[in-house]
């Protein structure tokens, strides 16, 4: 698996001819008749895949892109065309648009200070000598933990509003009263709830993503930065920082996505037995378009709004690709 | 370490493949039911909510194999369904695995008018007039009945009394009395009334109710009268004292609350009786949600369950006799699925009359104030009516503008979502 990238290429170009059969010179263009074979086995080979894909993910978006244009009220035939009509209510509900407004603010909240956390623990546990693997997995393993578990431990163990919730509990030693951590808007605490619960679950991953990067920056550079005297705080920034520049900005760009995608947590946090989340201070753009499909059976409304959101997520993707460099390669 | 690892050949891939699949193929086409659908010709798929007391799922199983008993060439499969009902039902009529009957717990006329619910006017038979016609009104979608109502739940508020006794207040008869209660009775360490976790739960549509306001009339969305804004502003008080127990680990349906000396007054359903009445003995009394002020009504919730079948479904026939059979006419089996494990109110009168275990102390009571300030929600209030008015009103509480601006925004936005229910 560690084998040096010359010996793959090797064995990859080798692949798929006939052993026996004399050859000239290395052809510098792929696609010659000979190769058929090749592409015969490559057809084969990635077709279940690429046949599920195109009926599972393509043709499914397809049809939602049609249906967000027509009045799909319990069902999701099409038929009633209604042109834009569900884009205009969509952006004229202010329940929408402000989902969309908390949405940023949590993105924009969220994702450096995920982005920092997970790159000091990475830095940290890099630095450990001994017994590594065990504070690696220690920060790893939440990541296995599912959002719905975790929102029921964090809403009716963590931050229940009763005086024998932990936090509570915790507050207690300090003199704090008492106070329900979801419900309480002014000021918004249902945020520490959020942001901790989020922090928990994902840094460990990010973390792991660092790790390897750092680990794959090679041993002589760190030892020629340290003849040249970097060392610290100089060595992070010049050194460590720019070598992870490719790291970094795919663990960016993963956790725009992610935050953009928030559900699990504000919907099993807020949802109440009778109004579902009608009443939760924040809404994510998901769990309204979740309300609204699932809810009130407003397929086509619904649609449109994941239309609407894809576009915003491709968007800030294009715009941090842009800005970062993301997907020329290696300089 | 990957290096010395045997490898795979081609071959070995391959068979290994084709086994996967055949054991993939061989594990998806075997029935979970087992053997239950044997030598029947259909198999009916019904569909459940999870049902809180213990025993409603081995009821429900009991019920639909003495259905296969009395019809053998029919089997039928209970679904159980933990978790977010509505939404997992709504997502699995639109498929082929979808049920052929299910319940609904708030009858929506627009499911009716969109298609998805059978007309049910001849399953009722000879029983029609023996259902309340309150009942047979919310069921009615231009003079169809659309569904049979299962069981009747009531709604109300439960008080300890010995809590309230102690502290000197009798049980309130106004919304003031009501905070001012909740509010004496909250101490450090314990809230005084517990309506839901989000602090509102049904009491904006109780405050309406109670001051003379109403929800929807004849297709008008009337949530906006001033009457329904001055009872919805007056809820923010409750917030304000903190006097509302909030953030608890289960939700308004569940009489844990007030069963573990939480709180001393809760907002509950008749189901949880037993319950209650198992931890507590007689030390809890019942209450209508007191009127706003005098002048305004005292108010009850009747909710319940409606057994409807999926219009769309391969067996609508059979599905059809399935509920007359279960819902109309096995009347001990109705008695038993209205008072051996939650309490509700049997929806047939006969049946309502027979039931022993309601007929006594604050079943009783309960009962008796159902029938005098019982409301029904009106069958247009689905989510896309009601979320508008939820949001306004969780506004309201926590001081995000005025009540009567919030609400006529909302009232419009409902207005919208409800005439679209016609087309």
């Amino acid at each position: 698996m560690n084998a040096p990238t010359s010996d793959t290429t090797e064995r990859s170009e080798r692949a798929g001819r006939p052993a026996a059969t004399p050859r000239g010179p290395a052809p510098a263009r792929r696609r010659r008749p000979a190769d058929l074979r090749t592409w015969g086995a490559f057809a084969l080979l990635t077709a279940p895949m690429l046949i599920g894909l195109g009926i599972f993910k393509y043709v499914a978006i397809g049809w939602s892109f049609l249906l967000s244009l027509s009045n799909a009220h319990g069902t999701i035939a099409l038929g009633q065309w209604v042109g834009l009509d569900n884009y205009r209510q969509l952006l004229s509900d202010d329940t929408f648009r402000s989902s969309l407004g908390k949405i940023l603010l949590f993105t924009v909240f969220i994702v450096p200070v995920t982005f920092v956390v997970s790159l000091g623990l990475a830095l940290l546990v890099n630095r450990v000598r001994r017994g590594r693997a065990v504070v690696r997995t220690a920060f790893l393993i939440p990541t296995a933990v599912s959002y719905v578990a975790a929102s029921l431990v964090w809403k009716m163990c963590l931050f229940n509003g009763l005086p024998a919730g932990i936090a509570n509990m915790v507050g207690g030693w300090f003199g704090m009263d008492s106070v329900p951590w979801l419900q309480t808007t002014d000021p918004p605490l249902y945020w520490i709830v959020l942001v901790t619960l989020r922090l928990w679950l994902q840094v460990g991953f990010y973390m792991v993503l660092f790790l390897a990067g750092l680990q794959a920056i090679p041993k002589e550079i760190d030892e020629a930065a340290a003849l040249d005297g970097a060392t610290g705080f100089r060595k992070l920034m010049r050194i460590t920082l720019p070598m992870l520049r490719n790291t970094s900005v795919a663990v960016l760009m993963l956790q725009f996505i992610a935050a953009f995608q928030a559900f699990d947590e504000f919907y099993n946090l807020f949802s109440s037995g009778l109004s579902g989340t009608a009443t939760a201070p924040v809404q994510t753009p998901l769990v309204y378009l979740y309300n609204t499909s699932m809810g009130s059976q407003n397929y086509g409304l619904g649609s449109a709004g994941a239309f609407v959101l894809t576009a915003l997520i491709v968007a800030v993707t294009l715009i941090q690709g842009r800005l970062t460099g993301f997907g020329k390669g290696e300089e | 370490m990957s290096a010395h690892r045997p490898q795979l050949s081609r071959r070995g891939f391959l068979g290994g493949s084709l086994l996967f699949v055949a054991g993939a193929a061989v594990g998806c086409s075997t029935s979970p039911t087992g053997g239950d659908s044997s030598g029947a010709k259909t198999t009916l798929n019904v569909w459940s909510h999870a049902y809180g007391e213990a025993g409603t799922q081995q009821a429900l199983t009991r019920y639909a194999e003495a259905f296969t008993k009395a019809n053998p060439d029919i089997a039928v499969k209970v679904t159980w369904t933990p978790g977010d009902y509505g939404a997992k039902l709504n997502s699995a009529l639109l498929t082929d695995g979808a049920p052929d009957v299910f319940e609904i717990g708030d009858f929506s006329q627009a499911m009716a008018r969109r298609g998805q619910l059978a007309a049910l006017d001849d399953v009722y038979g000879s029983a029609k007039s023996d259902f309340s016609q309150g009942n047979l009104d919310y069921m009615t979608v231009d003079g169809k009945l659309y569904g049979v109502k299962m069981i009747d739940d009531v709604m109300m508020l439960y008080y300890r009394k010995s809590a309230l006794a102690k502290a000197g207040i009798n049980p309130p008869t106004t919304f003031d009395e009501l905070a001012a209660a909740a509010k004496a009775l909250t101490t450090k360490n314990t809230k005084g009334l517990f309506v839901g976790n989000d602090g509102l739960g049904d009491t904006p549509a109780l405050a309406v109710l109670s001051n003379g306001g109403d929800l929807v009339t004849n297709g008008k969305v009337v949530f906006d009268s001033p009457q329904a804004a001055e009872a919805v502003a007056a809820l923010k008080r409750l917030a304000d004292d903190q006097s509302l127990l909030l953030g608890f680990t289960t939700d308004w349906w569940d009489p844990s609350a007030l069963i573990q000396n939480v709180v001393p007054m809760q907002w509950c359903g008749l189901w949880a009786m037993p319950a209650i009445k198992t931890a507590l003995g007689d030390d809890f009394g019942v209450l209508p949600w007191p009127a706003f002020k005098a002048g305004g009504s005292p108010v009850l919730r009747v909710g319940g369950w409606t057994a409807c079948v999926n219009a769309k479904g391969k067996h609508v026939d059979a599905a059809k006799k399935f509920v007359q059979w279960l819902w109309v006419d096995q009347t001990d089996l109705q008695k038993d699925w209205s008072e051996s494990y939650g309490f509700h109110v049997p929806p047939r009168a006969s049946v309502a009359a027979a039931a022993d275990k309601l007929a006594q102390g604050a079943a009783k009571e309960t009962v008796e104030l159902a029938a005098k300030y019982g409301k029904h929600n009106p069958n247009t209030w689905d989510s896309e009516v009601s979320t508008p008015f939820s949001a306004a009103a969780k506004k309201i509480v926590s001081g995000q503008g005025d009540a009567a601006q919030l609400l006529s925004d909302a009232a419009k936005q409902a207005q919208t979502a409800l005439d679209k229910q016609h087309t």
